[in-house]
């Protein structure tokens, strides 16, 4: 679908009800993470930074499989539409975001209770490496050529690209890391968080996923309307010569 | 001049001229991605050896600088002088630990730490201490049944 110059917006009805139920979620969210969780009885009160911390990497991990979904429909699919590239790259550019904000999280947590803001252990290294692939792929969906090309190349990278989930995620299982290990989805579906402090988590997961969905279908909208723009540009100039010859 | 009309919107060159800013991204990208890479090799595989491994694993040997993993046993911790000393324990092997400054975070007895530094006689002369901290989180504000047991359990963490 061609948006029309009337209908140049990426808001419906539907994403606005569901940004109100955002905000609601966000609210909550504040509130359960700063006033009703109780503090920990090691960490005190850093351990708050755990309700986005975690939200986030789950959220990021989310996107880079939705990227790699999208990117396997597109070169799989008959028809190669590349609406899928779209959704791909929105949702790869949302996982950037929100690894970003793991790793500075993460980084603060880190200061606060290991007492140091980074160590290149294994949890963290892979994380800084996942963050670095996806930069890179976003990278390359700016290259430049046609609306094809860049689908085919980045679609190639997602593909890749996301097997690094796994190796960020069980890292410290394979190996000694300073991290410690998932504090739900563990190997041995452990999960030893008291009270409220689950269900904050929990209400950090679902909120910020919620929000990822939000944030998804505006995104691959503009990119829509930049392909449109790029598209009406070069139909422009071919229109501009086409004028220039007959003129002649 | 080719002026053919486009039969298809996703097969029309949209950009056609070079992109400088996303090739220098890729570039960079190349390099840290290298740059952490090799990071990973060095340092992130094995990030610290046991106590009970000094001197017996592979790349724990008291002739380098190591990073040693174990527990702050209780009642061992001691702060004078600017400086703190403690006792590391690991499977029933035991090491003192002497850092020089607060290791600061959330540093205590009973606790897991990995401290970088190297042997020093049969001591440890650390110059770095991180602590570890498990995936078991428990609310501050509980019964203090429950907080007599944490007490009773505080060193109880499991080793392997």
């Amino acid at each position: 679908m061609t948006p029309t110059a009337a209908h140049a917006t990426t808001g419906t009805p539907a994403t606005r009800r569901l940004g109100a139920v955002v905000a609601v979620l966000l609210a909550l969210l504040v509130m359960s993470g700063l006033w009703w969780s109780a503090e920990d009885v090691v960490q005190g009160s850093t351990v708050r930074i755990m309700y986005v911390h975690v939200p986030s990497i789950w959220v990021a991990y989310m996107a880079f499989a939705l990227t790699a979904v999208c990117s396997g429909a597109y070169v799989s699919g008959r028809s190669r539409s590349v609406a899928w590239d779209r959704v791909a790259g929105a949702s790869a550019e949302i996982g950037v975001l929100f690894v970003a904000v793991s790793l500075v999280t993460g980084s603060l947590w880190g200061r606060l209770t290991w007492g140091t803001y980074w160590v290149w252990d294994a949890r963290l290294t892979s994380t800084a490496f996942l963050f670095i692939t996806y930069v890179g792929y976003l990278a390359v969906r700016r290259l430049g050529g046609t609306l094809r090309q860049r689908a085919r190349r980045s679609s190639v990278i997602a593909l890749l690209a996301v097997l690094e989930i796994p190796l960020v995620h069980f890292s410290v299982e394979l190996w000694r890391s300073l991290h410690q290990e998932a504090s739900v989805a563990n190997p041995n579906a452990r999960v030893e968080l008291d009270g409220l402090m689950l269900f904050t988590l929990m209400l950090g997961l679902a909120t910020f996923t919620a929000l990822f969905v939000w944030l998804l279908l505006h995104r691959q909208r503009v990119i829509l309307l930049e392909d449109t723009v790029a598209d009406r540009g070069l139909d422009e100039a071919i229109a501009s010569r086409r004028d220039e010859a007959g003129a002649r | 001049m080719d002026l053919t009309p486009r039969t298809d919107g996703a097969g029309v060159p949209v950009r056609r001229r070079r992109r400088w800013a996303p090739m220098v991204v890729v570039a960079l990208a190349l390099v840290a991605g290298g740059v952490v890479v090799t990071k990973f090799l060095t340092s992130a595989i094995d990030y610290y050896c046991n106590v009970d491994e000094i001197g017996v694993r592979d790349g724990c040997d008291g002739d380098r600088r190591i990073r040693v993993q174990g527990i702050v046993r209780k009642d061992t911790l001691e702060k004078k002088d600017g400086t703190t000393a403690f006792t590391l324990e690991w499977n029933g092997k035991s090491i003192d630990v002497s850092y020089l400054g607060d290791p600061g975070g959330v540093f205590q007895e009973c606790i897991p730490v990995v401290a970088h530094g190297r042997l020093d006689g049969a001591g440890f002369d650390s110059d770095r201490i991180e602590v570890k901290h498990t995936n078991e989180y428990q609310e501050k504000n509980k019964s203090r049944f429950d907080e007599a047991n944490e007490e009773a359990a505080a060193c109880s963490v499991s080793e392997g």
